[in-house]
């Protein structure tokens, strides 16, 4: 009697779950994959925050050609391997039509030379590593976010601005602090051919805890100017130990190049330093536009803070893949694709352009100097400087992607 | 000259710090023969609480760094008695595999009531800015660290070798059924060695709050640190987690300085010429 119960509720948990399968052919998936857990995980976070207004707002107002936008979630845990079975995961077995996401450049690197087995495109909205649309590009996948050649393009148009010659940098101990510099310091020398990069860097450690022989060592080297690309935890960190240190009251120029991320703000709050260069991928307030403002109110109706970059750019994709079909009049991965490129999207991040040649969009660097405003609980960007994407953007010939 | 007193001081205060929750470690591993892997997780636990106390409950940071560890050991107590108290007499492997389990647990569990964001706790108003020592300026807060270290690990030594408590507990240690024979209670003695281990892992975590970020997964690290600690100092030995922490902010203050980019792996160096040398570790019994 018992077994038969068993067998009827199994039977009955199945018919629902197929019936469930069956009305869900309406709509169209979307996967995603972004650190979930340990120490970034407030990064994944805010990209879900991104994805979810942006899938409600569309289903709201009729979806994508009639189709509803459903979307899945699957951590990258930072590790490449993980992440490229998620992939595998969300195309084999939940079928999905498109993917997105990634965090860390060192997974994106693992990753993007596997998406042309799953035939599906691939929109990254976060690793900044310049490789993916550069030397691993390839025919699947996009990135609608800042890489680090733009970023540090404009923050070498600021320094030549400041004037001072002897630089040197604090940054992350992998590819992302060492490109972040390779790439700042190569653009500034051919700004100004005077510049003298420090032969001595510092680059401690990912998640080093501790930055106070570090930042010791900066203010005994004399510097004219700091580059720092530290970023999350670490930036605050950093800040932290620094104001302690009297670092901030040195005199140098500090530029640092993912210093206006709100949730580093928020963290920080006064402890933040006045009057110092940071940049974002997006800043919330850099934009009056329509597209901006409903985003800006939407987030924080929805979460109670300001939109951090991540949320932006994850937000970004799925309008950019709505406008893809829409243009395509088609669900085929090959026509979405021919629709991404050269595809104008409005972002609240205001207009980009999904290059052909290399996939990497031609979006605008936001830069600004840290100021208290009475009316936020976090330093803001006073004033703010936008760098358009055309002046910050290598050519597709500099980026080194061939994607024959 | 100024650089050597400021690789000194920053070597004291990265070490000092390691000490106290190392200590909590060792004498766990030492007394109880478990090596806690959740160890970093209830010190991220000991400044999330303190956080908590004086965010929401505007405590004052001093009542909070008493209130938050004391908290912490509570919670370690519980675990004693209903999880670790079944697996003693099992392989060491157990022990591994549940402290394990408990880190993922915590870890989790602190994620879901503090959320993924990052947070920081202010100074008391008292230890805020910097004092001048031979013409280095550094904040007055890690001097704080520094003296409290220095108070803990001088209170730890008196109680283990000068008092009852101290002579029960290492009875307890070195031989549980004979003391259990002479009416020591053995498995509440255990319970509280757990419960103080846990209490010097969150105390840690509470002072490291005012200087450092909160966000998940904050003890990942420093149980990786404690754990060289302990192999270079000696597993179960407390003068060992003392020499063996200042070995390692030695590491870190000097190497972070003049040796940067062998900063990474100068630890695991360290860690491996003491196990070639001295495979029981540089104060540990063979």
């Amino acid at each position: 009697m018992l077994r038969k119960l068993l067998v009827m509720t199994i039977v009955s948990v199945m018919a629902i779950g197929v019936s469930l399968n069956a009305r869900a052919e309406g709509t169209v998936k979307i996967g995603a994959i972004y650190l979930l857990s340990g120490a970034f995980s407030t990064y994944g976070q805010f990209a879900k925050n991104g994805i979810e207004l942006a899938a409600d707002e569309i289903n709201a107002s009729g979806g994508i050609l009639g189709k509803k936008i459903e979307f899945l979630l699957e951590d990258s845990t930072g590790k490449a391997n993980v992440a490229i079975q998620a992939a595998r995961k969300l195309v084999y077995q939940d079928n999905v039509d498109l993917l997105m996401g990634l965090d860390s450049s060192g997974v994106a690197k693992g990753l993007v030379p596997v998406v042309p087995e799953l035939k599906k495109p691939f929109i990254i909205t976060h690793a900044a590593t310049p490789d993916v649309t550069g030397s691993l590009c390839n025919k699947y996948v996009f990135r609608i976010a800042l890489n680090i050649s733009q970023n540090t393009k404009a923050a070498a148009l600021i320094a030549k601005e400041l004037g001072v010659k002897k630089w040197t940098t604090i940054g992350p101990d992998y590819d992302f602090g060492h490109q972040s510099w390779e790439f700042f310091g190569g653009y500034l020398k051919q700004l100004d051919p005077e510049v003298v990069l420090s032969a001595d860097p510092s680059f401690p450690k990912f998640k080093a805890e501790d930055f106070t022989p570090i930042i010791n060592k900066v203010i005994a080297d004399k510097p004219e100017g700091v580059f720092i690309s530290l970023w999350g935890g670490d930036l605050i960190n950093f800040i932290r130990q620094a104001n302690n240190l009297g670092f901030f009251k040195q005199n140098f120029k500090i530029l640092m190049s993912l210093g206006a991320a709100t949730e580093v703000l928020t963290a920080l709050g006064d402890q933040m330093p006045e009057g110092i260069w940071v940049g974002t991928r997006y800043w919330f307030a850099a934009n009056d536009t329509p597209t901006n403002n409903n985003f800006v109110a939407a987030y924080k109706k929805r979460f109670g803070d300001y939109p951090s970059y991540n949320s932006q750019g994850a937000y970004a994709a799925v309008y950019a893949y709505k406008a893809a079909i829409e243009k395509a009049k088609s669900f085929e991965p090959d026509k979405i694709i021919a629709a991404l490129e050269n595809l104008t999207v409005d972002t609240p991040s205001g207009e980009l352009l999904i290059r052909a040649e290399d996939h990497q969009a031609v979006v605008n660097g936001n830069w600004g100097i840290t100021k208290a405003d009475a009316n936020y609980p976090i330093r803001i960007l006073d004033p703010i400087r936008i760098f358009p994407g055309k002046d910050i953007t290598p050519t597709p010939a500099e980026s080194g992607c061939n994607m024959k | 000259m100024t650089a050597f007193v400021a690789a000194l001081l920053n070597s004291f205060d990265i070490g000092i710090l390691l000490f106290i929750i190392a200590s909590g470690l060792t004498i766990v591993f030492g007394v109880l023969g478990i090596l806690n892997f959740a160890h970093g997780a209830l010190y991220m636990t000991g400044a999330y609480l303190l956080l908590t106390l004086m965010r929401t409950l505007e405590i004052p940071f001093w009542m909070g760094l008493l209130l938050a560890p004391l908290g912490v050991a509570m919670l370690a107590v519980a675990i004693e008695r209903f999880l670790l108290r079944r697996i003693y007499h099992r392989h060491p492997s157990f022990g591994l595999l549940l402290t394990f389990a408990l880190l993922l647990i915590i870890d989790d569990t602190v994620r879901l009531i503090w959320g993924s964001g990052y947070h920081i706790v202010e100074p008391p108003p008292a230890l805020r800015g910097a004092m001048s020592l031979f013409g280095v300026t550094y904040p007055l807060y890690s001097f704080f660290t520094i003296a409290m270290g220095i108070l803990i690990g001088v209170a730890v030594w008196l109680l283990f070798h000068r008092t009852r408590i101290g002579k029960t507990v290492r009875a307890a240690a070195l031989d549980p059924e004979m003391a259990q024979a002479v009416g020591i209670n053995v498995p509440l003695v255990l319970t509280l060695v757990f419960g103080f281990g846990a209490w010097l892992a969150a105390l840690g975590g509470a002072l490291a709050a005012p200087m450092r970020t909160l966000g998940p997964a904050m003890g990942d690290t420093i149980i990786i640190e404690s754990f060289i600690v302990v192999v270079i100092g000696g597993l179960g030995s407390f003068p060992g987690a003392l020499l063996g922490a200042l070995i390692l902010g030695g590491i870190h203050g000097f190497g972070g300085r003049w040796l940067a980019e062998w900063n990474i792996v100068l630890p695991y160096i360290g860690m491996a010429l003491v196990l070639l040398w001295r495979p029981e570790g540089l104060m540990g019994r063979r």
